[in-house]
């Protein structure tokens, strides 16, 4: 009998069956043929950096685990061309003091956890993610700007409740992130942590301190290649070897520019299979923060009645965000809710390790 | 390759100063100097001049011509003011510039026409197409059709397909280069070409602007390139126009510039085993062709990796 492949002649001509017959499939009376069919797969000359995070103590640290990132020699999931060791590692972003501009549907998320930064780690401990995120405010509970030493006191409280390898971010202004993450560096002396950000204008003063307490280093750039590319070299000529260096190529939310990001994050991703060394750089994005910024996540009221739902509303928004940059090559996506947490874990392991 | 100098233009502090004081020195110091340095040209580029452009223009050209015997490129938005220019020169002038904007492509061809002088098209309806299909799109669908309907000579039109920066538009730097190959095949005889020099390296650090300007100036060259309006004191670029126009294989930087204009007109890619990786200059030029092919991101530290 003449399969329908036969009637089609180019498709039949590329697609030839493997062995004559049919097969049962799941589906109740379809039964489909066998075909070979040759995928073709690019040979990619780089692959990125394998970038360890955390210290255990028998490397001088007190974390109960190391997480490594990056790894992968091919794109995202097709790791039937090249090995992609690791999968994207799920963060979830934790704050030194109950946050005053989060949105509603995260401080019911959270709950009293908010109140103790140790707390909410062990919280985050337990919904099994690899890293956390703890992000320094710009100012305390009273108005007062946070010191460096309420920040050394937050970053010691939380490596003590916990045994996730840590990620700091300072409040995100160059001086204040100088003073409070060479402080945390020192804190944090031998954990192997994160410090970010660490851009154009500051890395000199936060390599220095991530090489004297043997730290890596988050390299924020604003979504453009070429000044991603360059703060590598620049944090590379400063002397932090690049397997302690995280690429931030800074994202944006879904409708609000987040294939601008994607963009950057391919471009980059394909110079480094292609070989440029300088880009070769696991990258870290934080989803959770810009789709949490945007009123489709973080408002309830005054929007119109079609949006539909607000809590599932805003969990998609930050799940399809996160969901865009891991198709894109992100190696860690920096979370805020624990049902995005969830549902991101879910995607990562339908993806990961599929294709061998 | 024809140089036209670059440096009387108004975007300069000094020629705008110049100009609104009506201070002859310093403008005649510049064409005197460009001229002196090899410039077969000179731009004149006043900006847009609303108030008094025909006057600023004449003043300018009369200026200018007072000191060098060279012919002007003018460079102006404003009609009145171009044309009050092109009654003043005494040599065959360019007018730049005409695009495929309706607005300009039905006032500047004419003009050009009226007065036989040589046009700049740029290969541009309201954005700049990446790809060098697109930009020769234009020049065959608008640009050629209107200069062929007032009755300038295709020989006399100067088609100059926008050079972008590789510090940020990266990947329009191979296709220029394209541009240019795929314009010298459009009509026999074909169109001239011009590009302006410096716009490559707008934006990079000021030690490697020479480099990427004379890199880039060989494969435009080896793609077609007639004219360029360049920095016309930049010795290294005049030094490597000159290697390639001589095929002067004298020294070991020489034969590897006479290699990357002969791969780049067979449209193929420099042969890294030409390059002598033990030579600094070698490597740095090999470096910066990999950027202005877009194989390698540019960052601006890109010859230290």
């Amino acid at each position: 009998m003449l399969t329908p492949w036969a009637t089609i002649p180019l498709i039949s001509a590329i697609i030839q069956p493997a062995t004559p017959g049919t097969y049962d499939t799941d589906l109740e009376g379809v039964a489909v043929m066998a075909v070979a069919v040759a995928i073709p797969k690019k040979k990619w000359t780089g692959q990125v950096r394998d970038v360890v995070l955390g210290a255990t103590e028998a490397d001088g640290g007190t974390r109960s685990k190391t997480v490594s990132v990056g790894g992968e020699g091919t794109l995202p999931f097709l790791d039937f061309e090249a090995p992609m060791p690791n999968a994207p590692r799920v963060a979830v972003e934790i704050k030194d003091r109950r946050p005053d501009d989060w949105s509603p549907i995260l401080l019911e998320a959270w709950g009293d956890f908010m109140d103790d930064p140790a707390e909410w780690a062990k919280a985050v401990e337990k919904l099994d993610v690899d890293l956390l995120l703890l992000s320094i405010s710009l100012t305390d509970a009273e108005g007062s700007e946070t010191t460096a030493e309420q920040a050394r006191s937050t970053v010691r409280k939380v490596l003590d409740s916990t045994g996730l390898p840590l990620v700091v971010f300072g409040p995100g202004q160059t001086e204040k992130d100088i003073e409070i993450l060479v402080a945390v560096a020192e804190e944090a002396a031998g954990e192997r942590i994160v410090l970010g950000v660490c851009d154009d204008k500051n890395y000199k003063t936060i390599v220095a301190a991530a090489m004297a307490h043997g730290h890596l280093v988050d390299a924020r750039a604003a979504m453009d290649v070429n000044l991603a590319k360059q703060l590598n070299i620049l944090i590379s000529d400063v002397g932090l070897p690049l397997d302690r260096v995280l690429m931030d190529p800074t994202t944006a939310a879904l409708g609000y520019g987040v294939e601008y990001g994607y963009s950057a994050m391919e471009r980059l991703r394909l110079a480094a299979l292609q070989g440029d060394g300088m880009t070769q750089q696991p990258m870290l994005v934080t989803p959770g923060e810009e789709a949490w910024r945007m009123k489709e996540a973080k408002v309830g009221e005054d929007v119109p009645e079609a949006w539909g739902d607000w809590e599932e509303r805003a969990i998609s928004w930050e799940t399809l965000t996160a969901t865009t940059l891991v198709q894109s090559g992100a190696d860690v996506v920096v979370l805020r809710h624990p049902e995005s947490v969830r549902r991101i874990k879910d995607l990562i392991s339908k993806l990961w390790k599929k294709g061998e | 390759m024809l140089k036209i100098g670059e440096e009387i233009q108004v975007i300069s502090t000094k020629v705008r100063k110049a100009i609104e004081e009506r201070d002859k020195g310093p403008i005649q110091q510049l064409a005197a100097t460009q001229v002196e340095a090899g410039a077969d040209a000179l731009e004149v580029n006043i900006g847009p001049q609303k108030k008094q452009g025909p006057e600023v223009m004449e003043w300018m050209v009369d200026t200018i011509q007072e000191v060098v015997d060279v012919p002007l490129c003018l460079d102006t938005t404003n009609l009145a003011a171009m044309e009050a220019g092109l009654k003043r020169v005494t040599q065959q002038a360019f007018v730049n510039s005409t695009s495929a904007e309706p607005d300009r492509l039905r006032d500047v061809p004419p003009l050009a026409a009226k007065y036989n002088a040589k046009l700049i098209a740029l290969t541009m309806g309201k954005s700049i197409p990446v790809e060098a299909d697109g930009r020769v799109t234009i020049a065959l669908e608008q640009l050629v059709p209107r200069i062929m309907e007032v009755g300038l000579p295709l020989e006399q039109v100067y088609m100059d397909p926008l050079i972008l920066t590789v510090s940020g538009m990266q990947e329009y730097c191979p296709e220029a280069v394209e541009t240019i190959r795929f314009l010298k095949q459009i009509a026999d005889p074909p169109p001239m070409t011009v590009i302006g020099m410096s716009n490559v390296s707008n934006g990079v650090p000021a030690a490697n602007r020479s480099l990427i300007n004379a890199t880039y100036a060989v494969m435009l060259l080896a793609a077609g390139l007639d004219a360029a309006i360049v920095d016309a004191r930049d010795e290294r670029l005049k030094e490597w126009v000159r290697i390639v126009e001589e095929r002067d294989d004298g020294t070991p930087v020489g034969q590897l510039l006479i290699n990357l204009y002969d791969f780049t007109a067979a449209m193929e890619d420099l042969d890294a085993a030409v390059v002598d990786m033990d030579d600094p200059e070698q490597v740095a030029i090999y470096k910066t062709v990999q950027i202005l092919q877009n194989k390698i991101i540019y960052a601006d530290g890109y010859l230290q990796v």
